[in-house]
Order: structure tokens, then C-alpha cells, then sequence
């Protein structure tokens, strides 16, 4: 009985081995050689795109892929690049670190992309970062917010996003000309994204003259805000507006708790409000939310390129885009597809120097331009919760930005 | 390659065990000439990858290493004594952060962790001894050293409980180490990634250590220190009525299983170069409890058999995942895999036994050690 399922199982182990070291041998590794695109070669030129398609991340780099898929479509049904189609690798990281560290070599050394995009988290670019740039590859990250990301991997590195330190100074200045000067903070300890954008928020908003009238924290895993709810119930005056830093998951509970508890002053966020669980899980309480983000998807009340991107996701996907992350990741291959066509040819250092070159891409998420920095100046797009639909609240470019 | 001396230690006590006259059929059924011979089969093996250059595989096989040492230091915490540990990867952390604060370079110590106090912000364990980075290995070892010292104080208070309390208070360590991380912004700069670590984690480095580990751990087993964590495992009344006291082994285990804990983080850091104390969480104490499961508790041969087999699959069908677009497949058939080992083979697929290298060279079927 023991040893009747013993040996299909040992079996099962062993083919599948094989299967994954056969599968890896018949690529041989063509990074860096084959980079001339003049020879007119039909074979498609091969970019890596990194998400982590599973895992707590998949909320939104699902969306980014798929913006990036749709993108390469397109390219591809207009004639590709340099007289090539594009062909977009797409690896899931599962977001573990060390899945994502291997992906990266995966990309290197056997896929030979000429460069690679991909993710939406600080760890996950980290993770994958340092291989990339060993190889001298250029990457862009598609919402990876950290403005930090460029000096921490090196001259390789880009973002297609604003910084952190733009979004919450446009929160900052929103709040402070719209609200008032009072402001609470509270910001989600177990995670960079959230520690950052409190930290810039907080750095703007004291800079404008504001006063952060308490502040306060939560673990990422928490699920009950009622201890944070009661220090501000036992405030002798409520604040004008509360700055909450949270991540996707925490932003529909800590809202409707809020609410529920009697706290009805505005909200303000950042990008990882852009969700579909804040209307699914808030409700009727995400009514006088706001948030910072990289561009309303809207299909009436959203740009001419919004509304053709909506119509296109939709056709392709079958629904509307989940959030601004599938924007992004369209934006971030149309990104490279068009520093690869100036750059004339798919040498990964020219294929850089004209991502460093690029000005005013017009890109659905805002116009892009890289000058010696390798985050772009772009505008953010503030976002009003009115009657359970994202409204346009205003499109700005924060007035001073905190220093990373 | 400074771990290299080890081997030798491992051979030289199978010489004392068995005086063996010459002849290849002699040899082929030495113990110290089987496992040399394993010995050098691996050493040609991690050659031949090193020279081929081909960094993925060269990584898929580091990792490999780094999970072996840690589910063979599980087995040895909770397979041998039976007290189920749901906290080792608070040990990992701790070694991962420990060494990665040691080994950063000054400069880049003063950018990343300008809040340090001063006595350790002039502390740098960057140094080489000639080609061989020493100081990495120095920091290894103060790391899993104080990671021991905290195992075992961890271990004077929980190592008295068992059964599923004991599993609780270890998942509660999990937690206060991951609140700790946070918390110790001018150490570990919080939740904020940790990066910019030296890369000096290499095949070598890892397969040193995992051959160590795998010695200590299987040497244990059979001395009347792992005799007695596997009596007190099976009936620790028995086990009292013959004069063993409970605490000791379980505490012996314990304190070793989370020095090479510390080691596997501190090997992780260095290879992976930037983490969070998120990493050190729920998914990866799972993997590792997977990888545990599917060996068998208590079975040596089996802790490195399910790392193997759990990481090559894991691999096969990441790759299978590419091709079928079905992504997320991988997590759910390696977790129906899971049940299918639990129902038919509850105790792993070895079980508590050991596959015993000799034995493959020989005839007939000795009843293994």
C-alpha cells in the first residue's frame, strides 16, 4: 500500500526535473550579442516583463501585466518596433523574494531580453534590480513609487511613476488648501510604501504651515483600527482632515471603520487607494475620500487616451481596467518600445540613453519626461469619491517635493 | 572555502568506525569511501556549474542549499524531539539582519543606517584575507551566535511546553520578531527594504554550510543526545523512568537548529542583497514546513529528499506556468501535492527512515542504522 504510491510520486519528482532542465537548455544565452537591429532580422526583439501575477501584490501588478500585454499588442499590430515584432516575456515572481532574485537571471540569461520592465513594489525591484544591472540592462519599473529605487540600484534604473515624495506633497498641498491646517496621520508601519508617503506627507505639510495633530501607526496584518479610532475620539478638537497611508487590502476596512465609528472629515490617501475594493469594501463610507494617483480610469470623465485604453482593456480582458497600474504598465512598455525606435538599434546602452532623452512621451498617465533624474516629473491626479464612483478632484504638479 | 576543512572531519571519523583493508569491492562498500565518494561527486558537480557560468541554475542550486539547511535544522528542532516550531524564520531574520548590518561598508552604513550607535556604526566586517572575504564569515558567526543565545533563552521558557501550546508560543516569537524589526528603525531601518548588501554568497559558501549542517544534524541523531530526543519524543514518561530529564535535549536542539537557522538567514541575505521583514514571514515558514513534511519528521536523508524534491518541482512548474499562461497553477498543485502526501504517506515520504548511501552498493538488505 506504502510503496504503491511511493513510486509514482518519486517518478512524478524525477520527470518533472527533467521537464524544467530541459526545458532551460535548448536557449542558448544570446544577451549582448546579437544586439545589431539593422541586419533586418524578422526576429522579434525580446523585452522582459517581471510581475508578481500571485501573492498579495497580484492586486496590482495583474493589471500592470495586462496594461503591458495590451501595449505590446498594439505595437505589434502597427508593425512592431524597428521593422521587428516585440515579443513581451512575462515570468510571475509569486512575490517571493527569492523567485524574483531567479526570474531576473531568467530574463538575462536565457530569455536574451534587450531590457525589462515590471512590478509594483520596492522589494520585488530590489530584489530583481542588482542582476539587472549587473547585466547592463535597462529597467523600468511600472509603479514601484519609491524615490529612492534609482540610487539604490544604479544608473540601469527607472520609474515610470511619480515618486512618493510628489504624491504626498500634492496630498499635502490638496489637503492643506481644501481642508485646512489641522491634519491627522496615520500611516501602516509594515510596509515602505506607507512609512515613505507618511513620512513625505508629513515633511510638506509642517514645511505649508500645517500642524499633524497626532500621529499614528498599525501593523500591515491588523484588521482593527478601533485603538487608533479612540486616541482621536479623546482629541480635544478633530482635525480638518486625516492622512491615512495605507496599503490596498487595509484602505476599504480602516475606512468603513472610521466611519462607522462617527469620523465623517475628509480622507486623504495615496496611490494604493486606487482599487476596486475601496467602493466594494467601504461602501457608502468611502464618500468624501481623496487620493492621490497616476490617472483616473474613467471611461466619460477620464482623457481621450483614458477612454480609448478603457475601451481597448475592456475588449481585450473583457472588463475595465482594475486601477491606474494597468495604465502604467501600457505605459511603461509603449515607454520603452519608443526609446527602442530613437535609439535606432537594440543596444542596451543606446536603448538607455534615449529612455534618459525622453520628453514629453505622452503617455495616458501623463506626460513623461526623464532629465537627470531618473524619475519622471509628471503630474498627479487627485481623485474625489462622490456618489460610489471615482471622480476627477483635480489634476496638479505638487508646488515643492520633499528631497528623497 | 574556509568551511571546506569540515569534510575531512566527516571522514575521518567514518575511519574509526571502520578499518578496511584495499580492494575496489572493499571500497565500494566503505562507508568513508562512499560518502568521500558523494563528497566529490558534489565538488565536481558545484565545479562544473561554476565554470558553466550559468548564473540561474548556479542560483536555483544556492537556494537549494540555503532551504536544506533550514529544513534540516527544523527536523532537527521539531522532527527529533516532536515539539513543532512555527518560529524558526524569526531565527532567519535575525541572522539575516544581524550579519547584513555587520558586513555593510562604512560608507554605505553611514547613507542606509545613519542612526546606528556609534560602537556599532564603526564596525565593519568587510575585510579579506587575501581572495577569501573573511569578514563575512566572522559575521556569520557572531550572528548565529548571539541568534543561539537568544534560542536558547527563547528555549528555557517554551521548550518546557508541548504539543500544539508549544507551536503557539513559537508563532508568537515569529511575531515579536517581526514587530521588533519594525519597530528598530535606526537598526534595521524598519519597514523599509533593507538593500545594498554585499553579494558574497556562492555556491561554496552555501554548500559548505549545508554539508555541515547535514553532518552536525546527522551525527546528533545518532549520538545519545538525539537518542534521547527521540525517547522523550516517543513517551517522555518512559522516557523520565529511565532517568532522562526533557528540558536538556529539547533545549540542545533547539539552540543548534537555531544557529544554523541564523547561518541560512545570514547566507539568504547575502545572496538575495535587499529584504523586508515581511520576507520572514508566514510564506516562507510554510515552504519550509512543506519541504519538512513531505521528507519526513525525524528522517535526515528525508529533510535533504523533500527540499529537493519540493524546489524542483516549485521549478518545473513555474516553468510549466510560462508555457500554459495558467499562473498560479504551480502553488496549487505543489499544495494538492501536499494533501496527497498527507493522506497516503502521513509521515512524509521516508517516514522516520534513512536512505543510507552503503546500502545502494550492497546486495542483500541491512537493516538500516
Amino acid at each position: 500500500m506504502k510503496t504503491k504510491f511511493f513510486i509514482p510520486i518519486v517518478m512524478l519528482v524525477v520527470s518533472l526535473l527533467l521537464l524544467s532542465c530541459g526545458g532551460a537548455t535548448p536557449t542558448p544565452s544570446t544577451s549582448g550579442s546579437d544586439t545589431s537591429g539593422e541586419a533586418a532580422s524578422s526576429e522579434p526583439i525580446k523585452i522582459g516583463g517581471g510581475f508578481a501575477l500571485t501573492g498579495e501584490e497580484s492586486a496590482l501588478d495583474l493589471p500592470a501585466a495586462n496594461g503591458a500585454k495590451l501595449a505590446a499588442k498594439e505595437i505589434n499590430a502597427a508593425g512592431g518596433v524597428l521593422g521587428r515584432p516585440v515579443d513581451l516575456i512575462v515570468h510571475d515572481s509569486q512575490y517571493k523574494m527569492d523567485v524574483t532574485a531567479q526570474i531576473a537571471k531568467q530574463f538575462v540569461e536565457e530569455d536574451g531580453v534587450v531590457a525589462v520592465i515590471g512590478f509594483t513594489d520596492t522589494d520585488s525591484v530590489l530584489a530583481a534590480g542588482p542582476t539587472i544591472q549587473a547585466a547592463g540592462l535597462p529597467f523600468i519599473t511600472a509603479g514601484a513609487t519609491s524615490p529612492k529605487i534609482p540610487t539604490q540600484v544604479g544608473d540601469e534604473m527607472f520609474l515610470a511613476c511619480f515618486g512618493d515624495n510628489v504624491q504626498a506633497a500634492a496630498g499635502a498641498e490638496y489637503g492643506f488648501n481644501n481642508f485646512g491646517p489641522n491634519a491627522y496621520l496615520l500611516w501602516d508601519k509594515g510596509v515602505e510604501y506607507t512609512t515613505l508617503l507618511g513620512g513625505y506627507f508629513k515633511d510638506r505639510f509642517t514645511e505649508l504651515g500645517g500642524t499633524i495633530v497626532l500621529e499614528d501607526q498599525y501593523d500591515d496584518e491588523a484588521t482593527d483600527f478601533s485603538a487608533q479610532i479612540a486616541k482621536i475620539k479623546a482629541l480635544p478638537e478633530q482635525p480638518d482632515f486625516y492622512f491615512i497611508s495605507a496599503m490596498p487590502y487595509n484602505v476599504g476596512p480602516v475606512i468603513k471603520q472610521f466611519r462607522d465609528a462617527g469620523l465623517t472629515g475628509p480622507i486623504v490617501g495615496g496611490d494604493g487607494y486606487d482599487t476596486p475594493d475601496l467602493l466594494s469594501v467601504a461602501g457608502p463610507a468611502a464618500e468624501n475620500v481623496f487620493f492621490t494617483t497616476h490617472a483616473l480610469m474613467d471611461a466619460t470623465g477620464g482623457t481621450e487616451g483614458i477612454k480609448k485604453f478603457i475601451a481597448d482593456y475592456n475588449k481585450e480582458y473583457g472588463h475595465d481596467p482594475e486601477n491606474a497600474f494597468a495604465a502604467l504598465g501600457y505605459d511603461t512598455m509603449n515607454l520603452i518600445s519608443d526609446a527602442i525606435t530613437r535609439a535606432g538599434s537594440t543596444d542596451a546602452a543606446a536603448i538607455k540613453k534615449a529612455i534618459e532623452e525622453t520628453k514629453d512621451y505622452a503617455g495616458i498617465t501623463g506626460s513623461i519626461s526623464f532629465g537627470d533624474s531618473h524619475i519622471p516629473q509628471k503630474g498627479v491626479t487627485i481623485i474625489a469619491v462622490k456618489d460610489g464612483a471615482f471622480t476627477l478632484g483635480a489634476e496638479v504638479v505638487p508646488e515643492k517635493v520633499p528631497a528623497p | 572555502m574556509s568551511t571546506l576543512d569540515d569534510r575531512p572531519a566527516s571522514s575521518a571519523v567514518g575511519e574509526a568506525q571502520s578499518a578496511n583493508p584495499g580492494g575496489v569491492a572493499a571500497l565500494m562498500q566503505s562507508p568513508v569511501a562512499i560518502r568521500l565518494g558523494a563528497i566529490l561527486l558534489l565538488t565536481v558537480g558545484l565545479t562544473l556549474l561554476q565554470l558553466s557560468g550559468r548564473a540561474f541554475w548556479q542560483g536555483f542550486v544556492i537556494n537549494l542549499g540555503i532551504f536544506m539547511i533550514l529544513v534540516l535544522s527544523l527536523n532537527l528542532a521539531s522532527g527529533f524531539t516532536g515539539v513543532f516550531s512555527l518560529g524558526h524564520i524569526g531565527f532567519m531574520a535575525l541572522g539575516a539582519y544581524g550579519s547584513a548590518i555587520l558586513t555593510l561598508p562604512l560608507a554605505k552604513k553611514a547613507d542606509y543606517l545613519p542612526n546606528l550607535p556609534a560602537w556599532l556604526a564603526a564596525v565593519h566586517f568587510d575585510f579579506y584575507l587575501g581572495p577569501f572575504p573573511l569578514g563575512f564569515l566572522l559575521a556569520t558567526l557572531l550572528a548565529a551566535g548571539l541568534v543561539a543565545g537568544v534560542a536558547l533563552l527563547v528555549g528555557l521558557v517554551l521548550m518546557r511546553l508541548s504539543g500544539h501550546f508549544v507551536a503557539v508560543a513559537t508563532l508568537g516569537f515569529l511575531v515579536i520578531v517581526r514587530v521588533i524589526l519594525f519597530n528598530a528603525d535606526n537598526f534595521t531601518r524598519g519597514s523599509r527594504t533593507f538593500s545594498n548588501v554585499t553579494p558574497y554568497t556562492g555556491l561554496w559558501w552555501v554548500w559548505c554550510w549545508a554539508i555541515l549542517t547535514l553532518y552536525v544534524v546527522w551525527r546528533l541523531k545518532y549520538s545519545a543526545y538525539g537518542r534521547a530526543m527521540f525517547a522523550q519524543r516517543e513517551d517522555s514518561l518512559a522516557a523520565q523512568a529511565i532517568g532522562l530529564a526533557i528540558l536538556p535535549p529539547r533545549l540542545l536542539a533547539f539552540v543548534v537548529s537555531a544557529f544554523f537557522t541564523a547561518v541560512a538567514g545570514s547566507l539568504y541575505a547575502h545572496f538575495i542583497t535587499s529584504f523586508s521583514p515581511t520576507v520572514f514571514y508566514f510564506d516562507l515558514t510554510f515552504r519550509v514546513i512543506t519541504m519538512l513534511i513531505v521528507g519526513g519528521l525525524g528522517s535526515v536523508s528525508g529533510s535533504v529528499l523533500g527540499t529537493v524534491a519540493i524546489m524542483a518541482l516549485a521549478e518545473a512548474l513555474r516553468r510549466l506556468e510560462d508555457v500554459t499562461l495558467l499562473y498560479g497553477m504551480s502553488q496549487i498543485t505543489l499544495a494538492v501535492i501536499l494533501i496527497v502526501i498527507i493522506i497516503y504517506r502521513p509521515n512524509g515520504l521516508l517516514g522516520r527512515r534513512e536512505i543510507v548511501l552503503a546500502r545502494l552498493f550492497r546486495k542483500g538488505g541491512e537493516p538500516s542504522p
